[in-house]
């Protein structure tokens, strides 16, 4: 299983915009791709799943990626979040 | 005539022909249960024909409007083909539900998630689940989504705009927008803001009898005026060419006041700097010809979170305020709370006389690591371009003499540590008490600037509350004492070679300006939008 953490640092949070993006990223996988935030669980390929969180700035999520495609999933995740959720 | 008030986007003012959108109302349809495979098979044709009609709002939007608008329709795109939703679909019918149902069930589910999650730009998104449910139901109850057609310009009414709504208006045609509901973050509002154009958003029920009157809306005031006088309109005509005028002409003359010194006649030069919440503000105040900042408040960052700002954060934003100002200096003030500035996670006990109690300085004397965290991020922030520190609450000498040594301290570990820093930053601090005005001569000896808080100086003087409305007229009605402090502080810092500005709201009040230049006061930090004013008023003093 990988898994790593990310800090939130775009000031709207988890809004439908990114939360889409992650989405269709996250749907390229065949992997299991939950995030988490608190205790909050989230399907990262549900867009209201993600959305739901109620990850806002600066919350820290944690996303775990288990299955045949981990490693790909997580460089191609992580891309995703710091080009949709930092700063901006 | 009619008077309504609401939350005003924007500045702008704009007049013209009321007209109301119509959209059909969402309650519960009467259940039209058939079987379970037949409810399923309509609501998947539904899906198909909101997806095509989806997909070329989106392109309309796109070549109408612009890539921006257009995601929007993405999203509901993804929405509509989401699992969770459709799942709840799915589950109501298999239950017995008609389709209709299922989907204004579903919908409804999700929308008070969204809503509950207590956060107002998530809970405005719950208006596009209902936007794509109302978009099914027109399908599934074999409803057409007609465009308004209008053919000269108007002031559109609606209790609420959904995106699918405005990208079927023709957008040359509207003047403004009105919303009986909605914030600042809705949909119309950012769509107000992109075309922009006003917009008064939470007006509350307005009467359809208004469609096709004449009205002025003022989204700076946050009204609208139906069926207006006529000797209103012409007012409001006046204003609305005067505004323009004013902005015209205060834009140009901002452009020949940037980059001049602010000098009295006698010749006293006075530093105009502004006062700042965050970095992202610098832009602004050097945009209105900041030669500095004279105040860069650090608690939004503490108070943004739910935890303490790591050393990082706190670097990235003081790094981005001192290089915005290139090489101008930055006076950061550590870390202001407790009194009317509480932070839950600092867990300061509640107190009788907050701001007679635990605040400022006070707290970071005691909790050293949070503060030593603050001072090295300055430091390290200070490598480049000019950054101040300066500490709020100072009532003694020995209050500065601990700081000091705790700010060597930390200059020595980042010196181990191989960090860049300016090794000379200079300290100061703020005039807020009694004490600190006239201990100045002392308190010179230790550091190089000093400025005043007047809010708190008025308050602490006076023993005025500054939160109670009873009282606070007081502090308005009595200036002298407070002026006769800082005129003290001023005689006191420059016989000890430091230097003094004003950092409250006095520095702003025009009709003290002179007074201030008659002292001495060598800056005067205000917020942006009055920068341009208080250099011209120096330039006039005697």
């Amino acid at each position: 299983m990988e898994q790593f953490t990310f800090i939130i640092k775009d000031k709207n949070g988890m809004h439908a915009r990114p939360a889409g993006a992650v989405a269709n990223c996250a749907k390229k996988y065949k992997s299991d791709i939950k995030i988490y935030k608190n205790e909050k669980e989230a399907n990262a390929k549900r867009l209201l799943s993600l959305m739901s969180l109620g990850a806002t700035y600066n919350s820290e999520i944690v996303i775990k990626i288990e299955g045949e495609d981990e490693k790909e999933a997580l460089t191609d995740i992580k891309n995703v979040l710091s080009e949709n959720l930092s700063e901006g | 005539m009619k008077i309504y008030s609401g939350t005003g986007i924007g500045t702008k003012k704009t007049s013209g022909v009321l007209r109301f959108y119509k959209s059909d109302g969402q309650s519960a349809y009467k259940n039209n249960f058939t079987t379970c495979e037949n409810e399923l098979k309509r609501l998947e044709l539904a899906i198909k024909e909101v997806k095509k009609a989806l997909e070329k709002m989106h392109k309309r939007a796109k070549s109408h409007i612009g890539d921006e608008e257009a995601k929007i329709f993405e999203i509901h795109l993804m929405l509509l083909e989401d699992e969770d939703l459709m799942e709840t679909a799915h589950l109501e019918i298999s239950q017995g539900m008609c389709a209709e149902n299922a989907v204004l069930e579903a919908s409804d589910k999700y929308c008070k998630m969204l809503k509950a999650l207590n956060d107002e730009y998530l809970s405005e998104r719950a208006k596009d689940i209902k936007d794509i449910a109302s978009q099914l139901l027109n399908v599934l109850s074999g409803k057409d989504v007609s465009e308004s057609i209008h053919t000269s310009p108007y002031i559109l009414v609606a209790e609420d705009l959904t995106p699918s709504q405005t990208v079927m208006l023709d957008k040359d045609m509207i003047l403004g927008f009105v919303t009986f509901f909605g914030t600042p973050s809705s949909h119309t509002a950012i769509l107000a803001r992109a075309m922009g154009i006003p917009a008064l958003v939470g007006v509350g029920d307005i009467d359809m009898e208004h469609d096709g009157e004449f009205c002025l809306l003022d989204s700076e005031k946050g009204e609208l005026i139906v069926n207006p006088t006529d000797n209103e309109i012409e007012l409001f005509k006046e204003r609305e060419k005067e505004e323009n005028r004013i902005a015209k002409e205060h834009e140009s003359y901002l452009r020949s006041l940037i980059n001049k010194p602010a000098i009295s006649k006698n010749g006293h030069r006075v530093l105009i700097y502004a006062n700042i919440g965050s970095e992202k503000e610098a832009e602004g105040a050097l945009l209105n010809g900041a030669e500095g900042i004279g105040l860069l408040r650090s608690e939004m960052m503490y108070l943004s979170l739910d935890r303490y700002p790591t050393e990082d954060e706190l670097y990235y934003a003081y790094k981005e305020a001192v290089t915005e100002m290139k090489g101008r200096r930055v006076i950061i003030r550590t870390l202001d709370i407790g009194a009317d500035k509480q932070i839950p996670y600092f867990n300061i006990q509640k107190e009788e006389n907050p701001a007679l109690g635990y605040r400022g300085v006070r707290i970071c004397l005691d909790r050293i690591d949070v503060f030593k965290t603050q001072l090295r991020a300055i430091l390290r922030a200070s490598a480049f371009g000019k950054a101040s520190i300066m500490l709020p609450m100072i009532v003694s000498e020995n209050e500065i003499v601990k700081c000091r040594e705790l700010l060597e301290e930390c200059k020595n570990e980042l010196f181990e540590e191989n960090y860049a820093f300016d090794s000379k930053i200079e300290l100061g601090i703020m005039i807020e008490t009694p004490a600190s005005a006239v201990m100045s001569d002392v308190l010179a000896k230790h550091v190089s600037f000093f400025s005043v808080g007047t809010n708190d100086l008025t308050q602490y003087t006076l023993a005025v509350d500054r939160q109670n409305p009873k009282v606070s007229h007081i502090g308005e009605e009595n200036r002298e004492p407070i002026l006769r402090l800082i005129g003290y502080a001023s005689e006191q810092i420059h016989k000890n070679g430091g230097w003094i500005g004003i950092c409250g709201e006095l520095g702003a009040d025009l009709t003290l300006t002179q007074r201030f230049v008659d002292m001495k006061i060598d800056e005067l930090s205000v917020s942006s939008p009055y920068l341009l004013g208080v250099r011209k008023r120096v330039g006039e003093c005697e």
